[in-house]
C-alpha cells in the first residue's frame, strides 16, 4: 500500500501540472518503408509469448479481464496516456490505428474479426471517465471493436507492463519531482485469437501495410484447413 | 553537473530522433530498433571478459569501467561480476529497451542476461540460458541482435560435428526459446550457401537482414597456429553472406564473399543502399550494395593493410554519418581509419599501432572517443610477451588518436577483454518499478 500511495503521488504530481500540456502534435510521419511487403499468408508469425491475464477497467468503469480483451479476435494492443503530446508517440500510434481501423472495416476477411485495445499507462489521471472522453474520437463510427482500458491503480498496472515488456519512466525535474512527461518505448502488440503475441511493432516497424498483412496472415491461419488449400492471393487480396 | 553535459535519448525521445535523423551511429553495433542510444558522453564501458587459468577467480566476467572524465573513478574498473566458469566469453548485445545485456559463451553455449538498466554502474546477473544447443542443435552463440521484444542470436557452430554449419535462434526477452532458422546450404540464384554464420545486421526500412560467416568450434577453439598450418582446417571458413527477407525470415540472396566476412554495418541514412564488412582471411573491405535491378551485389572495394601479410582484420566501427570506418587488424596490432565518403572507393587516411594484438574497436556516437580491446579468442591470442591484455581508450580529433587511459587486464587479474558495450546513467528518469522513485 505504501508503494501504491507513493506511486499515486507521482502521478498526482504529474496531473497537477496538466493544465498547459495540450499541444497539437500535428500530423505524424510514418517510418520509412522502402519495400513491398510480403503477401499475407506467405510467411509465419512466430508465437512470441502468451499474454498473462490481469484485471483492468473499461471506459465505463467495469472490471474486465485482459484475457477477454485479447482472445477470440485478432487484437492489436498498445499502451498510451491521454495527455501524451509526443508526435511520434501515442498520437502517432492512434492515428495509425485509426487508419488501420478504416481499412479493416472495409476488408471482407478481417471485418468483425479484429479488435484494438488501448491501455492507459497512467491510471491515476486516466480514469474510466477520462479514457471514455478520449476514446470517443476513435470509437466513432461505433461498428468497430476498439476498447480503451485503464487500471484501478498503478499496482494493478505494473504486472501488465512487466508481462508485455513495456517499460516506462517518469521524467523528474531538477528538484527530483515528477513532471508531466512519461517516457515509454512505443510498442504495438499483435495478438492472435488464442492470446499469443505474434508480432511487436516498435516505431521503425509501424508500417500500416505490413501490419495489415500480418492481421490477414493471422486470419488466414485461423481458417479451416479446407479453405487453406485455396490459392492465398486469390483468397486474401 | 555531469547530467547536463549528456544527452541520453530515452524511450520516445530516442525513437523520435532515430526516425527523424538520418544519422545512426553504430554506437557501435547496436540494433537500430534500440531505445536510448547514447549521443553524448558515455558513463560506463562494460567488457565481456574471458577468464584465464591462474588469473583472479579464473572465471568469465562482465567488467565495468568508469569512462566519464568528470568522474572521480574515471579510467578505473568499478565493478566486475563473474559467471562462475569459463565458456569462452565473446560477444554481447542489448535488448530493445537497453535494459538488459545478453552475453554468450562460444565454448559452452551458455547465455548470460545482465540487468544494466536498473543501475548500469553495477550490473546484475539475472538469468542464465543454457538450452540453446538442446533446442536448436547449434552452438557458439555469437551475435545478439535486438528485435522488438525478442533477441535474435547468430550462432557459429553445431553440436553434431562442431563444424561451421549452423543457424540463428530466436528468444523472447523473457528468455524463452521461440524458433530457429538454419543458414542456407543450398543454392539461391546459382550461388551455393555454406551454412556458416557470424554477424547479423538489419535495415528496417528495406526489410533486409544481412548475415555473415566465420567458422565452427573445431577452428575457433583450436590454436590459431595449428589451424593455419592445416590445409583441411583452412577449408572450413565461411565464404558467403546472406540477404534475408526480415519479415518472412527467408534467405533471398547468397553473396560470394570469400575469406570469412565478419562484422556488418549498414549505412542507414535515407537514400543509402549499402552495408560494409571486412574479410578476416583475405583482408578486404567488401561493399554490399543494390544494383539498378534491385539485386544485392558484393564487391571488394579496398585492401586493409597488406593482405599478403594476413593482418587479420577483426572488428569494424562505422561513424554516425557512415562517412568513416575504424578497422582493427589483430596480427599487426593496428587501428586503421578509412574515409567512406565514396563507399565504392574507401581510402585509408590514418593508422596507428595500438597494441601487440588488438581486436574490438568501439567509438562513441560523436566519434571523439575510441576504445580498443586486445583479445580475439583464447586459443588465437598471441603467446608470450605479445599476449598483452588491455582496454585502451583514445581521444580522436579527426587527425590523431591520443591515449586517454588504459586498463591492464593481465595486471589486474581480470582475464582477456573482448566485446565492449556502453551505458549511461539516465538523466532524471524514475522508473515506476524503481524503489528510488517511490
Amino acid at each position: 500500500m505504501r508503494r501504491a500511495g507513493a506511486l499515486a503521488g507521482i502521478f498526482l504530481g504529474m496531473v497537477a501540472g496538466a493544465a498547459s500540456a495540450a499541444v497539437d502534435p500535428g500530423r505524424a510521419a510514418a517510418p520509412r518503408m522502402e519495400f513491398v511487403p510480403p503477401p499475407p499468408g506467405s510467411y509465419k508469425l512466430q508465437r512470441i509469448q502468451r499474454v498473462s491475464d490481469a484485471l483492468l477497467l473499461d471506459s465505463a468503469g467495469h472490471p474486465v479481464s485482459l484475457s477477454a480483451m485479447t482472445r477470440g479476435k485478432i487484437t492489436l494492443l498498445t499502451f498510451f496516456y491521454t495527455y501524451c503530446v509526443d508526435p511520434l508517440g501515442c498520437p502517432f500510434a492512434h492515428t495509425t490505428l485509426a487508419q488501420l481501423r478504416d481499412r479493416v472495416r472495409g476488408d471482407g476477411a478481417l471485418a468483425g474479426r479484429v479488435r484494438f485495445v488501448s491501455v492507459s499507462l497512467d491510471p491515476t489521471h486516466d480514469t474510466p471517465a477520462v479514457i471514455a472522453t478520449y476514446g470517443q474520437e476513435f470509437t466513432n463510427p461505433p461498428k468497430f471493436d476498439w476498447r480503451f482500458l485503464t487500471a484501478r491503480g498503478v499496482p494493478e498496472l505494473l504486472p501488465v507492463l512487466d508481462d508485455f515488456g513495456q517499460d516506462i519512466s517518469v521524467e523528474m525535474d531538477e528538484n527530483g519531482r515528477a513532471t508531466r512527461t512519461l517516457h515509454h518505448m512505443l510498442k504495438m502488440f499483435l495478438i492472435d485469437a488464442r492470446g499469443h503475441v505474434r508480432e511487436i511493432y516498435t516505431l521503425a516497424f509501424v508500417q500500416p501495410r505490413v501490419i495489415f498483412n500480418d492481421m490477414k496472415t493471422l486470419a488466414w491461419e485461423a481458417r479451416p484447413n479446407t479453405v487453406k488449400s485455396t490459392r492465398l492471393d486469390k483468397l486474401l487480396r | 553537473m555531469r547530467i547536463h553535459r549528456r544527452v541520453i535519448l530515452g524511450y520516445c525521445v530516442a525513437i523520435i530522433v532515430s526516425v527523424s535523423s538520418p544519422l545512426y551511429a553504430d554506437e557501435t553495433c547496436n540494433s537500430p530498433y534500440m531505445a536510448g542510444l547514447i549521443k553524448g558522453q558515455e558513463d560506463f564501458v562494460h567488457v565481456w571478459t574471458l577468464g584465464v587459468p591462474g588469473a583472479g577467480d579464473e572465471s568469465d566476467k562482465l567488467v565495468t569501467i568508469d569512462v566519464n572524465p568528470a568522474s572521480k573513478t574515471y579510467g578505473k574498473v568499478i565493478h566486475k561480476i563473474s559467471v562462475g566458469g569459463r565458456g569462452e566469453a565473446h560477444h554481447m548485445g542489448f535488448t530493445d529497451d537497453r535494459k538488459h545485456l545478453w552475453a554468450g559463451g562460444l565454448d559452452d553455449s551458455k547465455i548470460y542476461v545482465f540487468d544494466v538498466g536498473t543501475n548500469p554502474s553495477q550490473p546484475k546477473l539475472i538469468k542464465t540460458i543454457d538450452n540453446l544447443s538442446a533446442k536448436t542443435g547449434y552452438a557458439g552463440p555469437h551475435t545478439f541482435y535486438a528485435l522488438p521484444g525478442r533477441m535474435l542470436i547468430g550462432n557459429l557452430s553445431n553440436i553434431a560435428d562442431k563444424g561451421g554449419v549452423t543457424g540463428m535462434s530466436l528468444y523472447n526477452n523473457k528468455g524463452d526459446f521461440i524458433v530457429k532458422y538454419a543458414m542456407p546450404t543450398s543454392a539461391i540464384k546459382l550461388v551455393k550457401g555454406d551454412g556458416y554464420g557470424y554477424d547479423i545486421a538489419v535495415n528496417p526500412a528495406k526489410n533486409a537482414m544481412l548475415t555473415s560467416s566465420f567458422a565452427g568450434w573445431n577452428n575457433y577453439m583450436r590454436d590459431l597456429g595449428e589451424v593455419v598450418k592445416d590445409p583441411e582446417a583452412m577449408k572450413h571458413f565461411g565464404n558467403t553472406m546472406v540477404m534475408w527477407n526480415l519479415k518472412t525470415m527467408q534467405p533471398e540472396q547468397i553473396l560470394a564473399v570469400p575469406g570469412a566476412p565478419l562484422e556488418i554495418r549498414w549505412a542507414l541514412a535515407e537514400g543509402q543502399n549499402w552495408a560494409i564488412t571486412a574479410t578476416a582471411l583475405t583482408s578486404q573491405l567488401w561493399l554490399v550494395s543494390r544494383d539498378p535491378q534491385g539485386l544485392w551485389q558484393a564487391k571488394d572495394v579496398a585492401a586493409i593493410g597488406d593482405p599478403a601479410k594476413i593482418p587479420l582484420p577483426v572488428d569494424i566501427s562505422i561513424t554516425a554519418d557512415a562517412k568513416g570506418l575504424w578497422v582493427n587488424t589483430f596480427m599487426d596490432g593496428t587501428t586503421h581509419y578509412f574515409d567512406l565518403t565514396d563507399p565504392q572507393h574507401p581510402k585509408e587516411t590514418y593508422s596507428k599501432h595500438t597494441g601487440s594484438q588488438v581486436n574490438m574497436v568501439s567509438q562513441s556516437w560523436d566519434g571523439r572517443r575510441v576504445y580498443v580491446t586486445s583479445s580475439l579468442l583464447s586459443k588465437w591470442d598471441k603467446k608470450g610477451k605479445d599476449d598483452e591484455q588491455f582496454l585502451r581508450a583514445f581521444r580522436w580529433d579527426g587527425h590523431e588518436l591520443t591515449a586517454a587511459f588504459e586498463i591492464d587486464f593481465a595486471k589486474e587479474q581480470l582475464g582477456r577483454p573482448h566485446h565492449m558495450k556502453f551505458t549511461a546513467n539516465p538523466p532524471r528518469l524514475a522508473s515506476l518499478t524503481d524503489k528510488s522513485a517511490r
